[in-house]
């Protein structure tokens, strides 16, 4: 795995490409860190605040000469966040070990960089039907821009049936995967 | 893109809280999915896990590597 403070000089400059391709190799790993926090907060919500947070401190990080050190700080705002939500719903305790393991780089979950398994997943997504198709792809083209309920009505479709049709298409898809080969749960281990 | 085992009843509630859109508050964090209130423990990992592998997958297929979250990320950035 490359150091992705590579990126860095250019982050600092305020280069938001840049800041996306860390992205891009950070956000496995910072997901992957916030498992033992799935039954406790959205997730989801959690990386992307994290994500907002550090592009807000990084012209005032100082690299400690150890690699991934913005990824580190990223881990550490993330953690944080997920903590005080934990905290505002009261919830139980979390692993905290895995946390701290992730801290110290050993989550090693890696970006999907690999240009035949883009080529495979490709051909499997062009062999799905078509509703389930246009599901997955109107998701794909909103890239987190837009809620479900207003995709569903732009396709003429009802919100659960639009939900019907994309999980569809995610299963279609796994299989296509796995017939081919590529099972994802060993891409993720 | 990894299902349960098996169907659950959930499934339209995962699959909504396992998407990228999130909306935000009017300081402009980002709000918890309204969906995920509505998941037990067992849909909520459900669903980690299957953003998790949503997210790979888009990654994948995204000439520059970028998943729907990371896109997400980047846009409300350029809105700013």
């Amino acid at each position: 795995m490359h150091d992705l403070d590579e990126h860095l000089p250019a982050i600092l400059a305020g280069d938001l490409d840049a800041f996306g391709h860390w992205v891009a190799g950070a956000e496995p790993r910072l997901r992957a860190s916030l498992r033992s926090f799935a039954t406790l907060v959205d997730t989801e919500a959690v990386v992307q605040e994290a994500f907002l947070r550090v592009w807000q401190v990084a012209p005032r990080f100082v690299a400690d000469g150890r690699p991934d050190g913005l990824l580190r700080l990223a881990l550490r705002i993330a953690r944080n966040l997920a903590v005080s939500e934990r905290r505002r719903s009261r919830s139980s305790s979390a692993d905290d070990e895995a946390l701290e393991r992730a801290q110290a780089g050993e989550v090693g979950e890696r970006a999907p960089t690999d240009p035949l398994l883009r080529l495979m997943i490709e051909a499997c997504r062009n062999g799905l039907p078509k509703k389930p198709a246009i599901a997955l792809v109107a998701r794909l083209e909103s890239a987190g821009g837009e809620a479900d309920d207003v995709l569903a009505g732009r396709l003429g479709m009802t919100k659960n049936t639009f939900l019907q049709n994309f999980t569809r298409a995610r299963k279609l898809l796994l299989e296509c995967l796995q017939r081919h080969g590529v099972d994802l749960r060993t891409e993720l281990a | 893109m990894m299902p349960p085992e098996k169907p659950s009843h959930t499934e339209p509630l995962v699959e909504a809280v396992a998407g990228a859109w999130r909306a935000r508050d009017p300081r402009g964090e980002i709000r918890f999915h309204p969906e995920w209130y509505d998941l037990d423990d067992r849909g909520r990992i459900e669903a980690y896990e299957v953003a998790r592998a949503s997210r790979f997958v888009e990654a994948a297929l995204d000439p520059l590597g970028l998943s729907s979250t990371a896109k997400a990320v980047l846009a409300r950035i350029r809105a700013r």
